[in-house]
């Protein structure tokens, strides 16, 4: 699939649609829409004119949700999200370590914080792999998760 | 993009319109609202929002206002590249004195649920500075 940016809304309307019909609850398709929609434009610039690939994984039974976006990148860009990821999983409070990306994201250049986002908005661990020149940004948790949670307490 | 002022206007005082959205000022009994509509999601969005709310913000702190009013029930969805240039605004007001510092009251919508989870988080960016209804 060639991704031109206007396909990405698109995506995520789908998505949305598709995950609310497979019985999430709450506002967990939102959620997911999110996260697909994020992983999806983090991808776009750096898939060097190639295909993006999109996985979505809903299992009602198993309580459980991934998402993968897969596209091409050099080993320089693999290596700097993979340091980027571990910079972020190094920090266990996701609230803290989005809070902290808003306080640092320099606000006029495009980038640095749709990750954080994925991580705290949609609950999701993320985390990164590579094989042959393409790299994929995993994002999984559990399908049916408890209230965020915030220092003063559930929202 | 389009800009525009018009100093007698009371409904849209300031705006810019993109492709998929458009955001404005309107001057209203209740005070200043800035309504979102559509859909923020094109590639750095603060090069067009940044200079938009920098014109609010200077304009809010010429009338010495104590709060405004941001709409977003008519916002369909804001990729994080948009949701900076509310960062933004807000290390704006945090930047003024304290004195002069104002409240930002957001205006959601339940049905666009990502408001919900994007607005706490903003909340707990800026615990004095946001609101939300």
């Amino acid at each position: 699939m060639k991704p031109p940016w206007v396909f990405i809304d698109e995506i995520r309307r789908f998505v949305e649609s598709f995950c609310a019909c497979a019985g999430t609850t709450d506002n967990r398709e939102a959620q997911l829409a999110l996260a697909v929609h994020e992983l999806m434009q983090n991808a776009v610039p750096h898939s060097h004119d190639d295909d993006v690939e999109l996985t979505l994984e809903v299992e009602p039974e198993a309580d459980r949700v991934a998402v993968a976006v897969t596209n091409r990148c050099t080993d320089a860009e693999y290596h700097a999200l993979e340091e980027r990821v571990a910079r972020m999983n190094g920090e266990p409070d996701a609230l803290r370590h989005y809070l902290q990306a808003m306080h640092d994201t320099p606000t006029a250049q495009r980038g640095g914080l749709g990750l954080a986002r994925v991580r705290f908005e949609a609950q999701l661990e993320l985390s990164v792999s590579r094989t042959g020149g393409r790299m994929t940004v995993h994002a999984s948790g559990r399908l049916r998760p408890a209230p965020l949670q915030t220092s003063g307490g559930s929202r | 993009m389009t800009a525009a002022f018009q100093p007698g206007g009371r409904a849209t005082p300031f705006q810019v319109s993109e492709e998929k959205y458009s955001a404005s000022m309107a001057t209203e009994p209740l005070g200043t609202r800035v309504l979102f509509r559509g859909t923020i999601s094109t590639v750095n969005p603060a090069t067009v929002l940044n200079p938009f709310l920098d014109a609010v913000h200077d304009e809010v702190v010429k009338k010495g206002e104590r709060a405004v009013r941001v709409d977003l029930r008519e916002l369909e969805f804001c990729n994080s590249s948009g949701f900076k240039a509310f960062i933004h605004w807000i290390q704006r007001i945090q930047a003024l004195p304290e004195g002069q510092r104002y409240g930002l009251r957001f205006l959601s919508n339940p049905a666009r649920k990502w408001q919900k989870t994007s607005l706490l988080a903003l909340s707990c960016y800026a615990v004095n500075t946001v609101a939300i209804d």
